[in-house]
C-alpha cells in the first residue's frame, strides 16, 4: 500500500482491451463493476475511430451463468466475430471470479474461439498483460506456412490508444518498400485473425514496440525459427541498424541497404545534420534526463547521447518487469538508471537534479515547469492524441526529433554568471526532509529554499524547513 | 407515455470521473481515493481525456492498494495522514473506497475514525457502491454530500423571524439582485433553507439561492456550498431542497437529522424552477402568490425558443437529469424523440414523468447499440450524447452535443434555462455554418 500521485500503467484488463480492440473480428467481454469501465469513453477522444470499441461490459458479481449468457449474447449479436476474449477487472479478480468454459457456436468458415485469460492475476500490469494476450493469440492462430516468395516481414507495434502506433508502422513500411521487403502483417493494430494465422509466412519479425510484442515474437522464433529484429528504431543510427538487420534476415544485398540509408540520411533524416550544426556550446554543461517506458526511453537515450552528443544525467522506466534489460541498455548511455512506478518519485528526482531538458511522460510536465527544465513529453503514456499522427521512429521520426530537441534546447536555461549560489542544507534539515512523504518532498524542499531566500539565509536549517511548510 | 426498461448497459461515466470536480466544489476538503490500480488509473486518465486537463486536482490523493496482500488495520489511516501532511487549510478529509478496497480488508469507517484522531480534522468514509445494480456518475457526489450532511452543525430548531422586505436585508444575497416578481408572503416566521446538490459548476447553487432570496426565503447555504468550513446548520426547522433526483443517501441523511426534505419538480427550465421555488418557499412557511400568466422569462427567451421550436431532440441518457431537461425543452417547443435515463426512480421522478406529458418514450438503462439504431431510424435534429456515443454518432453524421458539456454550463434556475437554450441554439447555428462551407 502506497500513497501515490497516480500510476503510469493501467491494470491488466486495460492491456488486454488495448490488444483485443486493435484486432479485427474480435470481441471483448469486460467483466467488471460498472465504475471500473472507461475504455469506451477513452476510445472516442483518443482513438477517434468512427465506430464504438468492440467491448461490452458484463457486470462483475453476476455469477458464471450470467457471464456465459453475456458471452453467447455477444456472439449472437456480432456474428462476424471469430474470437471472444474475456478480460477481468481488478474487482472481478479480487472476487475470485473464474471464466467458465463456453462452447461458442461455430462460424460457417471456421470455429470461434474463446480466450479466458487464465493467466490474469491481481497485480499484473497493463504492458505485461498486453504482451501475454498477444502471445496467446499468436500461439493459438499461427500455423506453419510456406514463406512468401518475395521477402516480407511482420511488424509488431504498439496497440490501439498509442497516438503514434499507426504512423510508425507506416514509416517503417515506407522504408521497407525501399529495400524491396513487403509487409506480411501489421500486428496488433488492424490485424485480422487470418493475418495472425499467416504470420509464419514472413521471413522475419520486426519488433517496434517490445512492450507488447516480446513474447509473441519469441514464440514465433522458437516455433517457426523466425528471426527477430529488436533494435529500437529511434534516431538515424537505430533506424539504420534495424534496416541492416532486416536486410540480413531478408537476404537483401548490403549495397541496396546502404543506398537506402544514404538516400534517407540525405533527404529525410535531419537528426545527424542537426547534430553537425549544433554548436558544442549549446550542449556544454546541459543535463538531459529521460523517463518513460522501455522502447522510447532506451531509443531516445541512444539517439540523444550518441547522435546529438548530449549528456544523459539519468534515465528511468516505470516498467519494473523489464528492469534488468532496461538497466543493461540504458547503462550504455548513462550512469544512473532506475525504476519508479509512481510519478511522485520521478518528480522528486527532477526537482533534486534539475535537468536542463527532461524527456518523459505527460505526468512530468508540472515537475519540469517547477524546476525550470525544458520538457518534451515523448514517452508513453501520452496525453496528446492529435489528428495528424506523426512517427518518432524511422527517418521521419529522426527529423521530428531533431526539431523537437532543437526547440527544447533553445528554451533551456542559459547559465548566468550571476546565478545565485545554491543553498546549503544542514544534516539535520536533510534528515527532517527525509521524513516528509516522497511525493511531497520536492515541494517541501522548494518551499524551504524559498523561505531561506526570503530570510536572506544561505544555510537551510531544520527550523527553516519547519517554518516553510506551515 | 411508454416507459421501457431495456436492461442494457448504459453509457455512463464512472463516478470516479467526478473525483476532481468534487474536489473543485469542496475546496477545503482533501479527497483520498483508496483503491486498486484500475481505480487510480481511471481517476487520473478519464477527466483528462474529456477535458484535456490531466492534473489530478490540488487536493486529491491516491492510496494504491497492493492486490496481493490484505491491508493491515490502521495502515490506510497512516496513508491518509501521510497524504494530508504539509497541506494547509484542510477542513475535512473524505476517504473514498470502492468494493475492491473492501475486498482487500479495508474497513473504511474504522480507518476514517483513526485518521481523524491523528489529523484533528473530521475524516469521513465515502463509499462508491451504488444503491441498486445500476451506477450513475452522481453516486460519488451522493455519498460525499451525505458525509457533508453529517458534518453540518446542528440547527437549534428555532424558526427564524420573517426577514424584512427585499433590498433592505443584510443577508447573503440581500440587495444584490433587485426586486422579486412574486408578491411577498404574509407569514410571520419562516424556516431556513439548505440547497442540496446543484454543485456543478461550483457556485451554481448560488443562483437558485438568489431566486429564493428574492421571494424572501432565507437560504442558510448549499451543499456542497462554500466548503466544509462554512457548512450551514441542519436539523429540525430547516428545509432541505434536493436539486438532483439521484441523491438518495444524502437526502436520507438530511431527513435523519430532522430536516424537512422537499421534493418538487427539479429547478431546471422555467416551469420547473418556478414550481421548485414555490414549493420550497411554501415548505419554508412563506405563502408566495405568483402573478398569473406565463413567467416573464419566457418572453425574454422567445428568440431562442423560436430557434429551437419543432426541433427533434434525442437524449442518449447518462447524467440522470434527462427527464427535467426534456420537460423544459418540450415546454420550449422542441419535439422530444426519446429520453434515455440510466436509472429511473419512479417515486422521486413521478412529478417529472407527469410533467413530461404522454407523447414521449422513456427508456431506462438503454442499450447503446440499440439506441444508435433508433437514432438512425428516428432521425433527430440533435442528439444529447453520452461521452461514449459522441464520436460514433458524429461520425455517422448526427448533430451531437455532449451531455457532460451541458452539465458544466450550470442547468439550474432561470439563468440555467437560458444557458441550455443558448447552448443548443449555438450547436444548431454552428452546424449550419459548417454545412454552408464548400469543401
Amino acid at each position: 500500500m502506497r500513497v501515490v500521485a497516480g500510476v503510469y500503467e493501467g491494470p491488466s484488463a486495460h492491456g488486454i482491451l488495448r490488444v483485443a480492440a486493435s484486432l479485427k473480428d474480435v470481441w471483448v467481454i469486460f467483466r467488471a463493476s460498472a465504475h471500473e469501465e472507461y475504455f469506451q469513453v477513452l476510445w472516442g477522444p483518443w482513438a477517434r475511430y468512427e465506430g464504438r470499441a468492440p467491448v461490452s461490459l458484463s457486470p462483475a458479481g453476476g455469477g458464471a451463468e450470467d457471464l456465459e449468457k453475456d458471452i453467447l449474447e455477444a456472439v449472437r449479436r456480432y456474428p462476424e466475430v471469430g474470437a471472444v476474449i474475456v478480460a477481468r477487472s481488478d474487482s472481478a479478480l479480487l472476487s475470485g471470479e473464474e471464466v467458465p468454459e463456453v462452447r461458442l457456436p461455430a462460424r460457417e468458415d471456421r470455429p470461434r474461439r474463446l480466450f479466458r485469460c487464465p493467466w490474469q492475476k491481481p497485480g499484473l500490469g497493463e504492458h505485461e498483460a498486453a504482451d501475454l494476450m498477444l502471445a496467446e493469440l499468436v500461439r493459438e492462430y499461427a500455423v506453419p506456412q510456406e514463406k512468401t516468395p518475395e521477402p516480407s516481414v511482420n511488424l509488431f507495434g504498439a496497440p490501439v490508444l498509442d497516438p503514434r502506433a499507426e504512423a510508425e508502422m507506416d514509416e517503417l513500411q515506407r522504408l521497407l518498400a525501399g529495400l524491396g521487403v513487403g509487409v506480411n502483417a501489421r500486428v496488433p493494430l488492424g490485424a485480422s485473425l487470418e493475418d495472425l494465422r499467416n504470420l509464419p509466412r514472413a521471413w522475419a519479425n520486426v519488433v517496434l514496440y517490445r512492450e507488447a510484442g516480446e513474447s509473441a515474437t519469441r514464440f514465433l522464433k522458437e516455433r517457426f525459427g523466425m528471426p527477430r529484429i529488436t533494435t529500437p528504431m529511434i534516431g538515424s543510427a537505430g533506424t539504420g541498424a534495424a534496416l541492416r538487420a532486416v536486410g540480413e534476415a531478408c537476404s537483401t544485398s548490403e549495397e541496396r541497404v546502404r543506398r537506402l540509408v544514404f538516400r534517407e540520411l540525405a533527404q529525410t533524416a535531419k537528426l545527424p545534420w542537426y547534430a553537425r550544426l549544433l554548436s558544442p556550446r549549446t550542449l556544454r554543461g546541459k543535463k538531459v534526463a529521460i523517463f518513460g517506458d522501455f522502447t522510447y526511453a532506451v531509443g531516445l537515450g541512444y539517439a540523444l547521447s550518441r547522435e546529438v552528443g548530449a549528456k544523459i544525467a539519468w534515465s528511468g522506466t516505470y516498467l519494473s518487469h523489464l528492469e534488468h534489460d532496461f538497466s543493461f541498455h540504458a547503462g550504455t548511455f548513462t550512469e544512473k538508471t532506475f525504476v519508479a512506478e509512481e510519478p511522485g518519485e520521478v518528480t522528486l528526482r527532477v526537482e533534486r537534479t534539475r535537468p536542463d531538458l527532461l524527456i518523459a511522460t505527460h505526468f512530468e510536465r508540472e515537475a519540469a515547469e517547477r524546476s525550470g527544465a525544458s520538457f518534451l513529453p515523448l514517452c508513453p503514456p501520452a496525453a496528446v492524441h492529435p489528428f495528424v499522427r506523426l512517427p518518432l521512429m524511422g527517418y521521419r521520426g529522426a527529423a521530428l526529433l531533431a526539431d523537437a530537441v532543437d526547440g527544447a534546447l533553445r528554451r533551456t536555461r542559459s547559465p548566468s554568471p550571476a546565478a545565485p549560489e545554491e543553498p546549503v542544507w544542514t544534516g539535520e534539515a536533510l534528515a527532517a526532509l527525509e521524513e516528509v512523504p516522497a511525493f511531497l518532498r520536492g515541494r517541501a524542499r522548494r518551499l524551504a529554499e524559498e523561505r531561506a531566500r526570503e530570510l536572506g539565509e544561505h544555510r537551510i536549517t531544520r527550523e527553516i524547513l519547519e517554518d516553510s511548510r506551515f | 407515455m411508454t416507459i421501457l426498461d431495456e436492461a442494457g448497459t448504459p453509457d455512463v461515466l464512472s463516478p470516479l470521473c467526478g473525483l476532481r470536480s468534487l474536489s473543485e466544489e469542496l475546496s477545503d476538503v482533501l479527497i483520498v481515493l483508496v483503491g486498486t490500480r484500475s481505480e487510480v488509473h481511471l481517476s487520473r486518465l478519464l477527466p483528462g481525456a474529456l477535458t484535456a486537463d490531466y492534473s489530478p486536482g490540488e487536493r486529491v490523493r491516491f492510496i494504491l492498494l497492493d492486490p496481493e496482500t490484505k491491508v493491515r488495520q490502521g495502515s490506510v489511516a497512516s496513508g491518509v495522514a501521510e497524504a494530508a501532511d504539509g497541506l494547509r487549510g484542510i477542513a475535512a478529509v473524505f476517504v473514498v473506497c470502492g468494493r475492491p478496497a473492501r475486498q482487500l480488508g479495508v474497513d473504511a469507517a474504522f480507518e476514517a475514525r483513526l485518521a481523524e484522531r491523528r489529523l484533528g480534522v473530521p475524516v469521513r468514509a465515502v463509499g462508491l457502491e451504488p444503491e441498486g445494480s445500476r451506477i450513475l456518475s452522481t453516486d460519488l457526489e451522493d455519498r460525499a454530500l451525505a458525509a457533508l450532511v453529517d458534518l453540518c452543525p446542528a440547527a437549534t430548531g428555532e424558526i427564524a423571524p420573517t426577514p424584512p422586505p427585499k433590498g433592505r436585508t443584510g443577508r447573503l444575497f440581500g440587495g444584490l439582485f433587485g426586486t422579486g416578481r412574486p408578491e411577498r408572503p404574509g407569514r410571520e416566521q419562516s424556516r431556513r433553507v439548505v440547497l442540496l446538490g446543484a454543485g456543478s459548476p461550483p457556485g451554481a447553487w448560488q443562483e437558485l439561492a438568489s431566486e429564493l432570496d428574492r421571494l424572501g426565503v432565507e437560504v442558510a447555504g448549499g451543499l456542497p456550498g462554500l466548503g466544509a468550513a462554512s457548512l450551514p446548520a441542519l436539523g429540525e426547522g430547516v428545509v432541505v431542497a434536493a436539486c438532483s433526483p439521484y441523491l438518495p443517501t444524502a437526502v436520507r441523511a438530511a431527513a435523519e437529522r430532522g430536516a424537512l426534505v422537499v421534493r418538487s419538480l427539479l429547478p431546471i427550465g422555467i416551469g420547473g424552477t418556478s414550481r421548485f421555488l414555490q414549493d420550497v418557499a411554501s415548505a419554508a412557511g412563506l405563502d408566495v402568490k405568483w402573478a398569473g400568466g406565463p413567467h416573464p422569462t419566457w418572453e425574454e427567451l422567445e428568440p431562442l425558443r423560436s430557434r429551437i421550436r419543432g426541433k427533434r431532440i434525442f437524449f442518449a441518457g447518462d447524467t440522470g437529469l434527462e427527464l427535467p431537461l426534456a420537460r423544459f425543452l418540450a415546454d420550449a417547443g422542441a419535439v422530444i424523440v426519446e429520453v434515455g435515463v440510466p436509472r429511473l426512480d419512479r417515486r422521486v421522478l413521478s412529478a417529472e414523468i407527469q410533467a413530461l406529458g404522454g407523447e414521449v418514450d422513456v427508456v431506462e438503462a438503454p442499450d447503446p447499440e440499440g439506441q444508435m439504431e433508433r437514432i438512425e431510424s428516428s432521425r433527430p435534429d440533435i442528439v444529447v450524447a453520452s461521452p461514449g456515443l459522441h464520436v460514433p454518432l458524429a461520425a455517422r453524421g448526427w448533430l451531437c452535443c455532449q451531455s457532460t458539456e451541458l452539465m458544466q454550463l450550470g442547468v439550474y434556475g432561470y439563468r440555467g434555462a437560458r444557458r441550455v437554450l443558448e447552448f443548443l441554439c449555438s450547436t444548431l447555428d454552428r452546424a449550419e455554418d459548417l454545412d454552408s462551407i464548400k469543401l
